[in-house]
């Protein structure tokens, strides 16, 4: 045997941990990234206003279901005892969070990079040009918004995960989060169908909306990871004994 | 703590470095105590083998040597560093109970995650592959293997780095007969140079492969002692035979054994020297129960 002299805590678990979520969280994976890439290309074919109306807004609810793997994969780790030994090995807790937090990342950006490059080839290629609307939807809602719920539905699995006792399937967080990840996009939704009730929205508001509803939801999950140390003990990401 | 915690041999007396130092430790879940003010020190290489009943705090006491669970009170050293530096952890392997094997990966693919994890090389997993025995399943997923075969693998992954304490949470539980007696075999050539925590419940492997045994009770150490000085209430000793004598008329049956209780071990060679000059031929003579059962009274 030989001797382990390295500081293997300096190691990441980032490359595997996604390779395993791209595994075990492949159907999220497959209906999020196709879902929203078909929806994207029939939207191009038969409707450019449409297209460029609607999938900004369809863009964050599968890319939420698409990114569900890191979270899978955190929640399997904690039922059958693999975030025990990472534990032994020396990693924190909040090491762990963030390496589900950043596999969520990479995920996102595997559905939006097929879904926005697709369907934006596909209006192209059907001779329509990148408005100045969908250029905002898209730019400053849809791909800010998608990373925004991907990762707040991935911090409040992780803390749902960690807190409920061990469960795998459709009651357990992985089964659940979709429904709350989307809720920011939904209530974004919301206050801006409001607002518009009283009046067009002016371009400037909607980007104070929209910067608003990324920003608070950024400084949520900002929060949430910073108190992690102190909300989420140890033993909560221990096997049942 | 009674004068039993500590072996007769410790470092203390044999000038061997402390490498597990336990010291008034309490630590649990959330705020519940289990272990309550443990202390203990180990140096000599060999196997510990720590027994309790469900609850008492067996699993809780390895997750806080391996440093997991952070002590409520009391600290723990390995080889004289506080347990929560990784100059502490790269001492030790922690087997838990569970298989810990991560969906996703394939055998290899496990025993490389968590080998890259500590550091070991591509022919570090090879290595263990074919001295586990478990090349064949290399390419098969945790969900296509035996309880078995999980087992094994599961414990494949200490075998991947040399430490000099390993903690093993019940390793050969659930395992058939023939691997548990395979997987005993390979921890005890560990064990020669190694010291081996080993918490188990079947007191039949308890002392035939531990040295000391360490039994926790409520979460705190109710005997820490060689095992030879485990001595039961009383001794029984069962004999077969190959044709039954009338020189065991006295003695009680129970199935093919005909039992005496004697006053010791030591009563063994005479009792036995005895029958065979009265014609008996005997075939097996064994203590019929196990000394460590009273541990658990």
């Amino acid at each position: 045997m030989s001797e382990a002299t390295n500081e293997y805590v300096s190691r990441s678990l980032l490359p595997v941990t996604v390779r395993r979520a791209t595994v075990t969280g492949r159907f999220y994976l497959v209906y999020g990234t196709v879902i929203s890439l078909l929806l994207g290309v029939v939207l191009a074919h038969f409707s450019a206003p449409s297209f460029a109306s609607s999938f900004p807004l369809f863009l964050p609810i599968f890319g939420v279901v698409g990114s569900m793997g890191g979270l899978v994969v955190f929640t399997s780790d904690r039922t059958k005892g693999v975030l025990e030994y990472l534990l032994a090995y020396g990693y924190s807790p909040r090491r762990l969070f963030a390496n589900v937090l950043l596999t969520t990342v990479v995920l996102v950006s595997i559905v939006v990079g097929i879904a926005v490059s697709a369907s934006l080839g596909a209006y192209s290629a059907e001779g329509h040009s990148v408005t100045s609307t969908l250029a905002i939807g898209l730019g400053v809602y849809a791909i800010p918004m998608t990373y925004a719920c991907a990762a707040f539905a991935s911090t409040v699995g992780v803390y749902w995960t960690a807190l409920a006792s061990p469960r795998q399937g459709m009651n357990s967080p992985v089964g659940l989060i979709p429904f709350v990840g989307i809720l920011p996009a939904l209530i974004t939704l919301f206050v801006i169908i409001g607002i518009e009730r009283s009046g067009p929205l002016s371009a400037t508001s909607l980007l104070v909306v929209l910067g608003s509803a990324i920003g608070a939801v950024a400084t949520f999950v900002i929060v949430l990871l910073g108190s992690m140390g102190r909300l989420l003990r140890r033993e909560r990401l221990l096997s049942a004994a | 703590m009674n004068s039993s915690t500590r072996p007769p041999d410790s470092p203390v007396s044999t000038g061997r470095n402390v490498e597990i130092d336990c010291r008034s430790v309490t630590a649990g879940y959330l705020g519940s105590r289990v272990l309550h003010q443990i202390s203990f020190r180990i140096s000599e290489p060999s196997i510990y083998v720590v027994l309790g009943p469900n609850g008492a705090g067996k699993t809780t006491l390895f997750r806080t040597l391996a440093g997991i669970l952070r002590p409520y009170e009391g600290e723990v050293f390995i080889g004289g560093e506080p347990v929560d530096r990784q100059s502490s952890r790269n001492r030790l392997h922690y087997l838990t109970h569970m298989d810990g094997l991560p969906d996703g990966l394939t055998v290899r693919e496990a025993l490389e995650f968590f080998g890259r994890a500590e550091g070991a090389k591509s022919r570090d997993v090879d290595r263990v592959l074919d001295q586990l025995e478990i090349r064949d399943l290399s390419a098969k997923f945790p969900s296509q293997l035996s309880a078995g075969q999980r087992k094994r693998v599961s414990i494949a992954r200490v075998f991947l780095h040399e430490r000099s304490i390993y903690l093993l949470d019940e390793p050969t539980a659930n395992l058939d007969p023939k691997v548990a007696r395979e997987i005993r075999e390979l921890i005890l050539k560990l064990s020669r140079e190694k010291i081996v925590l080993y918490s188990s419940h079947n007191l039949y492997e308890a002392r035939e492969i531990g040295r000391y045994v360490l039994v926790i009770k409520s979460g705190q150490i109710s005997r820490f002692d060689r095992i030879e000085n485990v001595r039961g209430s009383r001794f029984i000793l069962g004999i077969r035979v190959l044709q039954p004598s009338p020189a065991l008329a006295a003695y009680d049956h129970e199935g093919d054994y005909y039992l005496r209780e004697l006053s010791g071990p030591e009563e063994v060679p005479s009792v036995l020297r005895d029958l065979m000059a009265q014609g008996v031929q005997i075939r097996e003579a064994r203590e019929m129960e196990n000394p460590l059962e009273d541990l658990f009274k």
